[in-house]
């Protein structure tokens, strides 16, 4: 009997996806195919990984990834160009965690300077990505949006709940759109075809599945990749063709796992490589998933995770 | 079966006899189909019936048995676990080369032996341990595996070696404990074929690239060893992901018996992290038995773990137990609250309390796994259950002040609920989102 | 499912009398509706154009082409104008689709080689120079036939489309079942699954026009059932579409999204 590969054909493909300019330039997605079969499909762009800064010190981030940062993430200008320039960076995502209400409930104008800021000390694409506060965000992302205009950034996050604004500064200042929903691939499905009736260009938007850490969810957050993945490519959905972000920082870093001492759980090992470690599983997670872009904090995780990438394109 | 029930309805007697405990032949065949009962049961099926059913009620990967502890591999049925629940969890083995020195050796042993974790009920371990013929010499192998089957005896073996010689030698120590012979290959197969079916052990098989392998795999099932496990000489990424989905795939979509079979996947690195992410990518698509270099605690916690999570059962929410948890030095001041036992929701609520550094006596209900606003729609989480629940628990010797705090979602119960508590009981409702919870509780104190 | 636009046909006046003409805008304008509301290809069906029937199809697939990022269903059974439309076709948002071949042998002999020649997918009608076979096995019998002329042209199994012919329901009620189990046979006939289509009104001829929508579209249930992988229809009809965009929901070949019928 003699051993023909079974090849699959797909209907559908990723969109691609471009930011940035010149040759700072970074395109996610294209591919035609589930991920990295390259036997039966093309995968023209491998996922990329940005590298995550903040508005305000990470007080609260475990020591194993704050101490990295200790030193230039009392300025997010700062923080960013080391991100560039010293940790090679493709992509700076900037979060405005400080704007949310429990924190420093800084103002859309704080954000705006600090946008503007982090976007005159770097040539590489940024990211900006609101503090999660459904209300709060829409406010600080519309100023956000306007101050960034003419950099062609990347926005985020849309949610049904406050997509409107946000699509609409994206519109008006030709921003690239993040639209997030919770773990759900009808809602996913739904909240692009809302954007796109609001005459958002589809080709444009970046979804997030919403992440999850490894151990706290993580295979619900896979499934419904896999299952957005059949959907675009198989059933050839043009609704869910987008590129999928992973924004995997929050949830790694406030677990257990990245945080409890040695001391306290011996039966769990050094901490210092358990937090990398668990960032690195859960990207490799995401990656095997289909993530085009992951947002990450670890440096070292970083670097295992593109290593990763390398053997798997 | 991959047949349906009126498929194989064609080759039963059709007598209704009933011999098979079932009215007619027909609903026997439903049965056969949906795997729910063995041919066994019709005393009337010709012997050509019985063949060709005999094979097609073959699973469409083998199931083998390895190690004293009987830890199974194989059976899958699906390409993604959304479809259906993987079946077996893959062990991890621990890679021993046979040239490393006994005191290494020692300390790797002692690494197997306490490798076992607690991961929401579930204990985990490293199930295996891969010896490694690096010597090529017979006695050295034979003598490390003995010393890892006496060390670690809970431990099935991976008995590596090209060498029929030191198979034969090493064997002599572990043969009872069902281990896996691996090394077989187009140069030594006739060798290692009546080594496994001699001492009736599981045979690993080696060849470089799909068709060779699926040559090598149709010999070795012609000699009448059933137990194959498979190796296609994948060892980047990106050859164990296409391999892996390659093999799997014909197994289950072609109907390819040659690769009907478990597969063995060995992943080696210099750096113990990148490891852990080439030996998750083995997890997640598809490899059945996975041979690390390493096995330092934190990197078998986030392995198994993520093992855990992608083999669960997409159907069946995970849960934790019922009980009063102490998150903290919680004491008789420290604020009780009460969610549902679905284990996502018990992770999270206990992570947020964490991060208040308010410590907190978190009341765990049983509600079948499920989250809060569901559990609460199909009335497993409503006044009435809550309210026997925090009574029978003995919460009221835990606290000073007999106070419950219960989640935002279902606010509306705060009313009938302390109604149903009586004794002197309050209700406050805390916030809908986990999220909120370090702000709620440092508001509070 | 793959809808096949059928507006564009030499039977509707409007049309016949643009084509005669020339007349580009008439066309044009029903390509640009059916595409609108979902056609993934736009038939061209000119007849049997004995005069001139290469120069109006060359003519007919550019003007189509001009406004619609389509591949087109070329539909006549004139060689030489079939010829003329694969040559003049556009095939970058897709490979052109002949229809059709048949079980007769001239209509074989003259169609499929085509499909070979041309990298084109081809409808293939399972009838013979005997009619519409009874039976769905009947009808297996001639797709096996059209099969083997294809192996023979070079043309892969994936490329063939198996219609099984829709008989009217108000004169031959009794056939209309044989039609739905001949898709399931069909697809059975190879692995992966025979492609198969119907020309769906075809089951509502002779019916009063209050009833053609209700027949069509429970029809289409039924065979979308069986898998029926396209058919030639009216994407303008939206309870048509509604109905079959509802089906695939369902049957879980399209993701549902509150607004899927918008989509």
């Amino acid at each position: 009997m003699p051993f023909v590969i079974p090849k699959d054909s797909y209907a559908g493909k990723i969109n691609s996806l471009t930011f940035g300019s010149g040759d700072k330039a970074v395109t996610i997605g294209g591919e035609n195919g589930l991920p990295f079969l390259s036997f039966e499909s093309s995968i023209p762009n491998r996922p990329v990984v940005a590298l995550e800064i903040q508005d305000v010190a990470p007080s609260d981030w475990p020591d194993t990834v704050r101490k990295v940062y200790d030193g230039v993430s009392s300025s997010p200008a700062q923080w960013a160009k080391f991100c560039q320039d010293s940790l090679g960076a493709k992509i700076v995502a900037l979060r405005l965690v400080g704007t949310h209400p429990d924190r420093d409930d800084r103002s859309a104008d704080d954000a705006v300077k600090t946008v503007t800021e982090v976007l005159s000390a770097v040539d590489v694409p940024v990211m900006i990505l609101g503090s999660g506060h459904i209300e709060k965000d829409a406010q600080v992302l519309k100023a956000a949006a306007d101050a960034a205009k003419g950099k062609e950034c990347i926005l985020g996050k849309a949610q049904e709940e406050n997509y409107r604004t946000i699509v609409t500064a994206a519109i008006a200042n030709n921003h690239k759109l993040i639209a997030m929903s919770q773990l759900d691939v009808n809602l996913a499905k739904q909240l692009n075809i809302l954007i796109t009736q609001m005459g958002f260009n589809r080709e444009n938007i970046i979804m997030d599945p919403m992440s999850s850490a490894l151990g706290y969810g993580i295979e619900y957050t896979y499934s419904v990749m896999e299952r957005i993945r059949q959907a675009a490519l198989v059933q050839n959905d043009p609704m869910m063709q987008t590129p999928l972000l992973c924004d995997i920082g929050p949830n790694v870093w406030k677990t257990k796992e990245s945080a409890a001492p040695e001391s306290e759980l011996p039966e769990w090992g050094s901490l210092e490589e358990r937090g990398i470690v668990w960032e690195s599983v859960t990207a490799a997670t995401m990656i095997m998933a289909g993530c085009n872009l992951l947002v990450m904090r670890h440096p070292k995780a970083v670097e295992t995770v593109n290593r990763l990438i390398g053997e798997l394109v | 079966m991959a047949l349906s029930g009126v498929e194989i309805f064609k080759h039963l007697p059709k007598t209704n006899c009933k011999k098979c405990g079932y009215p007619t032949c027909l609903a026997f065949a439903m049965k056969l189909a949906a795997l729910q009962e063995s041919i066994e049961k019709c005393p009337d099926l010709s012997e050509a019936a019985k063949q060709f059913l005999g094979a097609a009620a073959e699973p469409p990967i083998r199931g083998i048995v390895l190690g004293p502890k009987g830890v199974k591999v194989g059976e899958e049925t699906v390409l993604f676990r959304h479809e259906k629940k993987f079946v077996n969890q893959c062990p991890i083995a621990l890679n021993i080369k046979d040239t490393e020195g006994t005191d290494a050796i020692i300390r790797h042993i002692a690494d197997v032996n306490s490798s076992e974790i607690d991961r929401v009920g579930q204990m985990l371990r490293v199930d295996l341990v891969c010896v490694s013929n690096e010597s090529g010499d017979p006695a050295k192998f034979a003598a490390v595996v003995k010393q890892v089957a006496e060390g670690a005896p809970n431990a099935g073996l991976i008995l590596n070696s090209s060498n029929p010689a030191s198979i034969e030698a090493a064997i002599a120590h572990c043969a009872e404990k069902k281990p896996l012979v691996y090394g077989a290959n187009a140069e030594n197969l006739d060798a290692m074929v009546s080594i496994a079916k001699g001492k009736n052990v599981a045979l690993g098989i080696y060849a470089k690239g799909l068709d060779a392998l699926s040559d090598l795999s149709e010999k070795v099932k012609g000699t009448g060893v059933n137990d194959i496990v498979l190796d296609s000489g994948a060892r980047t990424a990106k050859e164990m992901v296409e391999d892996y989905t390659m093999i799997r795939r014909a197994a289950l979509k072609k109907s390819f018996k040659p690769f009907g079979f478990p597969i063995i996947s060995f992943v080696s690195r210099d750096d113990s992290t990148f490891e852990a992410t080439v030996a998750a990518i083995g997890t997640m698509k598809y490899a059945s038995i996975i041979v690390v270099d390493s096995i330092e605690k934190w990197k078998t916690l986030a392995l198994l773990t993520l093992r855990q999570n992608i083999y669960t059962d997409p159907q069946v929410p995970m849960q934790v137990e019922q009980k009063i948890y102490k998150i903290g030095d919680a004491n008789e001041n420290s604020p009780l609250l009460v969610t549902t036992n679905f284990s996502l929701t018990y992770f999270i609520v206990r992570g947020e309390i964490e991060n208040s550094k308010v410590p907190c006596h978190l009341a765990i209900m049983n509600v079948e796994g499920l989250s809060v606003l569901t559990a609460w729609a199909a009335g497993k989480f409503v006044a009435g259950s809550i309210a026997n629940f925090i009574k029978e628990s003995g919460a009221d010797k835990l606290v000073a002040k007999k106070e419950l705090i219960i989640p935002g979602y279902v606010s509306v119960l705060s009313g009938s609920l302390e109604d149903k508590l009586g004794d002197g009981w309050k209700v406050a409702v805390g916030p809908r989102e986990a999220n909120q919870l370090p702000a709620f509780l440092k508001g509070r104190a | 499912m793959i809808i096949i636009g059928e507006r564009i046909s030499v039977i509707a006046r409007k049309v016949r009398e643009a084509m005669a003409a020339r007349d580009p805008k008439p066309l044009q304008e029903l390509a640009r509706q059916q595409f609108e509301k979902g056609a993934n290809y736009i038939d061209l069906s000119i007849g049997p154009a004995e005069d001139d029937g290469p120069q109006l199809m060359d003519w007919a697939v550019k003007v189509i082409q001009e406004v619609v990022s389509a591949p087109l269903c070329l539909d006549t059974t004139n060689k030489a104008a079939m010829i003329a439309g694969l040559k003049a076709h556009n095939n970058q948002w897709g490979r052109p689709l002949i229809n059709s071949a048949s079980g007769e042998e001239e209509r074989l002999n003259n169609m499929m080689p085509l499909a070979g020649e041309y990298n084109a997918e081809i409808i293939a009608l399972t009838l013979t120079e005997k009619g519409i076979p009874a039976l769905a096995e009947e009808r297996c019998e001639v797709a096996a036939n059209i099969m083997a002329k294809a192996m023979e042209c070079g043309v892969p199994m994936e490329d063939i489309w198996l219609d099984p012919l829709i008989l009217p329901v108000p004169f031959q009620q009794d056939k209309c079942k044989e039609s739905i189990r001949a898709i399931r046979l069909f697809r059975e006939l190879n692995d992966p699954p025979m492609k198969t289509t119907v020309g769906l009104s075809n089951i509502a001829n002779g019916a009063p026009k209050e009833l053609k929508g209700i027949i069509t579209r429970t029809f289409l249930v039924l065979l979308m059932y069986e898998g029926l992988y396209s058919a030639i229809a009216d994407p303008n009809d939206k309870e048509f579409m509604d109905t079959m965009k509802t089906v695939d929901v369902l049957m879980e070949k399209r993701l549902y999204a509150h607004s899927y019928l918008e989509m």
